[in-house]
C-alpha cells in the first residue's frame, strides 16, 4: 500500500470518527417531520371528517359522499410514507392485511374496486383535480393552495392532537 | 455507532479522490494530473473537510444530505414499484393520465371509476380474480383413503356497468369422484355459477340487487364464499359447508341492503326475496321455486367505531319446504354471529337453530342447533407469518326432524397451523377429529392444503 493510500484510510477513519461524535443528530438537521393531509376534490361539499368517519371511508364502509357522490380513494404506492400512515395509523393494518383485507371486500361483492394506487404526489394532485368525489392523502407541505384539505376531528395538519402524523 | 449518511459521504468522497488517482498510483487534481498531491494539502484538507461535516451547519452539506435522503426514498420506491409489479399486479402504481391507476382491491389493474382520457370513465369494465387449493388429507376412517385432492377452482368477475351499476359473478369447478364412471360418462369437474349479481347503488343507505347470492343469514358464508385462501382454516364450518343442507348456502332472487351509521354503531342491514329451496334441500331454487311461496330473510349487524375490528349480527330466514308433495314443512332460521376479525386475535363465534313445523299438524315441530367456535392468533414480530388456530363445532339433530333425516350430527374440533408463504399463497396443517353421535368412535383427519388468489 503506498504511503498516500495508509493517509487516506486514516483521513477515512478520522472523518468517520469526527462524524460518528458529531453532537447534533442528523435528523436534527433535516425538516421536520410533516403531516399528512387529507385532502378531497373541490366539489365534495365537506370540510371536517371525525377520524371514525375517515376510517370508514378509507375501509369502504363509506362509498359515497353526502351528495350521492362516489368516493373514490386515492392511496400512494408501497414504501411512500403517506401510504405509511394510513396503514398504521387509520387502516392499523400491516401491508399484508390490507391487501387481504381489499380482495375479500371485491370478493365479497361490497366493492367494485380497491383504492386506486398512485406512485407519486404529482399523480395524486392530478386525480384529485380530475375525478369528482375522490380523496387522497399527501404530504401537507406539498398541497397546491388551491386545493381543499379535510379537518379530521377538527384540526388541520400541523394543529396539536392532528392524527395523521 | 457511525452514522450512515455520513459515513457514505465520507465514502463518496473517498471515492471521487480515488478516481482521481493517476496511473502512476499518485494523486491528482482534474486540471493538475501533472502535478503530485502534497501531504500537508491532503492533511489540510482533510481537516477542513472533517470540520465542516462534523458542524454539519453548512448548508452545501445540508444539501448533500438532504439530496441523498431524497434520491435514496427515490430508489427505494423504485424497487419496491418493480418488486410489487413482479409479485402481484393489483398493487402496480401506474401514473396517470396516461393509463388508469391500479386499484388494491383484487388483481384488477385500473378502475372504472377512473377516467381514462379527458375525465371520461370506461365502461363497462371487467376484472378478474382467481382462486384455487391443493388438498392432501389421510384417515383412520375405514374405507377412505390417503392421498391428494384439487379443491375447487373458482374464478371471481367485477364488473362496473356503470359508476351506480355493478356486476359480481363467480363461477367453480369442482372435482367429481365419479368422473368417467357410467354412461354417459361424466366429466371431470362439474361447473357452477356460485354467484351472479347486479347491483345497483342508490347511495350507502340503500342498494339493490337482484341474482344468486351466497344467502346472508351466516357471517362464514358471505364472508369467505369459495375463496378458501381468505379463510384461515382448510375446511369450512360444518353446518355451512358446501353441498350441505343444514343451511341453505344459495338464495336467488332480490336483495334490498345498505349501511346507516347509526350513532357510532355501524348499522348494516340486507332484506331478501326469492326462490327457496328446492326439494334436494342442499340445492337453490335456481330454476325456479318448487311452490308458490317465496323465501325471506332479514339481516342485521353493527360493527362499533370505539371497538374496531367487531361485528356482532343476527339473522332470520323463512321459507317453505316442499319435500314430497304431501310432505310440506315451514322454515324458520334464526342465526346470531359475533366477529372479532383483527387476527390478534381472530375470533369467530356463530349459532343457527332451525325450526322445521309440519304444515298437516301431524309430525311435532323439531329444532335442530349447530355452532362453532373459532380462534386464531397471528404471531408477532418475525413469526407474522404462522397463526395457530383452533376451532370447536357442534350440530345436533333430533330424530323428529324429518327434513333433516340425512344430516349427521357432529361434535369435533379442528386444530391447525397457517402458514403464509407469501401475500397471496398460504399453507395450512389442519388434525381433525370428529365424533358423530355418543357412544360412536371419533374419527381422525389430517390434512394439508396450500390455497392461494391469482
Amino acid at each position: 500500500m503506498s504511503r498516500t493510500r495508509r493517509h487516506f484510510t486514516r483521513f477515512l477513519f478520522l472523518a468517520g470518527f469526527l462524524l460518528s461524535h458529531t453532537r447534533v443528530p442528523l435528523h436534527a438537521r433535516q425538516a421536520p417531520s410533516r403531516d399528512i393531509a387529507v385532502v378531497i376534490n373541490s366539489n365534495v361539499p365537506v370540510d371536517n371528517l371525525t377520524f371514525v368517519e375517515l376510517r370508514r371511508v378509507v375501509l369502504g364502509d363509506k362509498q359515497y359522499w353526502e351528495t350521492n357522490l362516489r368516493v373514490t380513494l386515492l392511496l400512494r404506492a408501497p414504501v411512500a410514507r403517506e401510504r405509511d400512515i394510513v396503514l398504521q395509523k387509520v387502516y392499523e393494518m400491516t401491508e399484508s392485511q390490507f391487501r387481504q383485507y381489499w380482495i375479500g371486500k371485491v370478493f365479497r361483492a361490497e366493492v367494485a374496486a380497491g383504492p386506486k394506487i398512485v406512485n407519486s404526489t404529482d399523480a395524486s394532485i392530478g386525480l384529485l383535480s380530475s375525478v369528482p368525489g375522490s380523496i387522497a392523502f399527501i404530504d401537507s407541505a406539498q398541497v397546491p393552495k388551491n386545493f381543499k384539505i379535510l379537518r379530521i376531528d377538527g384540526k388541520l395538519p400541523g394543529q396539536d392532537g392532528y392524527p395523521l402524523r | 455507532m457511525l452514522n450512515e449518511p455520513k459515513c457514505r459521504i465520507v465514502s463518496a468522497l473517498g471515492l471521487a479522490l480515488g478516481k482521481l488517482e493517476s496511473s502512476e498510483g499518485k494523486f491528482a487534481w482534474p486540471k493538475q494530473r501533472n502535478k503530485r498531491f502534497k501531504e500537508p494539502e491532503m492533511w489540510s484538507s482533510s481537516l477542513l473537510l472533517c470540520l465542516l461535516l462534523q458542524n454539519g451547519t453548512t448548508p452545501l452539506v445540508q444539501d448533500l444530505l438532504a439530496r441523498i435522503e431524497a434520491l435514496e426514498k427515490r430508489v427505494a420506491e423504485l424497487e419496491q414499484e418493480k418488486k410489487t409489479a413482479a409479485a402481484a399486479p393489483a398493487a402496480e402504481p401506474v401514473t396517470p393520465p396516461q393509463t388508469p391507476p391500479a386499484s388494491a382491491g383484487g388483481h384488477q389493474a385500473g378502475a372504472a371509476t377512473i377516467p381514462q382520457e379527458g375525465g371520461l370513465p370506461e365502461y363497462p369494465s371487467l376484472h378478474m380474480t382467481g382462486f384455487t387449493d391443493l388438498n392432501f388429507s389421510a384417515s383412520d376412517q375405514r374405507g377412505t383413503h390417503s392421498g391428494f385432492n384439487e379443491g375447487q377452482f373458482t374464478l371471481h368477475f367485477v364488473s362496473a356497468l356503470s359508476p351506480k351499476v355493478n356486476f359480481f359473478g363467480e363461477v367453480s369447478l369442482t372435482a367429481r369422484p365419479d368422473a368417467g364412471i357410467g354412461s354417459p360418462a361424466p366429466p371431470g369437474f362439474n361447473a357452477e355459477v356460485e354467484r351472479s349479481i347486479v347491483r345497483f347503488d342508490q347511495s350507502d343507505r340503500f342498494k339493490v340487487s337482484f341474482g344468486r347470492y351466497h344467502t346472508p343469514i351466516n357471517w362464514w358464508n358471505t364472508a369467505y364464499h369459495h375463496g378458501q385462501w381468505l379463510q384461515t382454516t382448510v375446511s369450512r364450518p360444518e353446518m355451512i359447508q358446501f353441498g350441505g343442507s343444514f343451511l341453505p348456502v344459495h338464495f336467488v332472487g332480490a336483495l334490498v341492503e345498505g349501511s346507516v351509521p347509526a350513532g357510532s354503531l355501524n348499522l348494516n342491514y340486507n332484506v331478501g326475496l326469492g326462490n327457496g329451496r328446492s326439494s334436494a334441500l342442499s340445492r337453490a331454487g335456481d330454476a325456479g321455486d318448487v311452490n308458490n311461496n317465496r323465501a325471506w330473510l332479514a339481516n342485521l349487524s353493527v360493527r362499533p367505531d370505539k371497538l374496531y375490528g367487531l361485528q356482532i349480527g343476527g339473522a332470520v330466514y323463512h321459507d317453505r319446504l316442499n319435500l314430497t308433495s304431501v310432505q310440506n314443512f315451514k322454515e324458520w332460521i334464526t342465526s346470531g354471529h359475533i366477529v372479532w376479525n383483527r387476527e390478534n386475535p381472530e375470533i369467530i363465534a356463530e349459532f343457527s337453530n332451525v325450526t322445521h313445523k309440519d304444515y298437516s299438524g301431524i309430525l311435532a315441530t323439531a329444532n335442530s342447533q349447530a355452532f362453532y367456535v373459532q380462534s386464531a392468533y397471528r404471531l408477532p414480530f418475525n413469526a407474522r407469518v404462522w397463526k395457530p388456530y383452533y376451532r370447536f363445532e357442534y350440530i345436533h339433530i333430533p330424530r323428529s326432524d324429518v327434513p333433516f333425516r340425512n344430516v349427521p350430527n357432529l361434535s369435533g374440533s379442528v386444530l391447525g397451523m397457517r402458514y403464509d408463504l407469501s401475500e397471496f399463497a398460504a399453507l395450512k396443517f389442519e388434525y381433525r377429529r370428529q365424533r358423530r353421535a355418543p357412544g360412536e368412535p371419533s374419527v381422525n383427519v389430517g390434512f394439508i392444503q396450500t390455497s392461494f388468489t391469482f
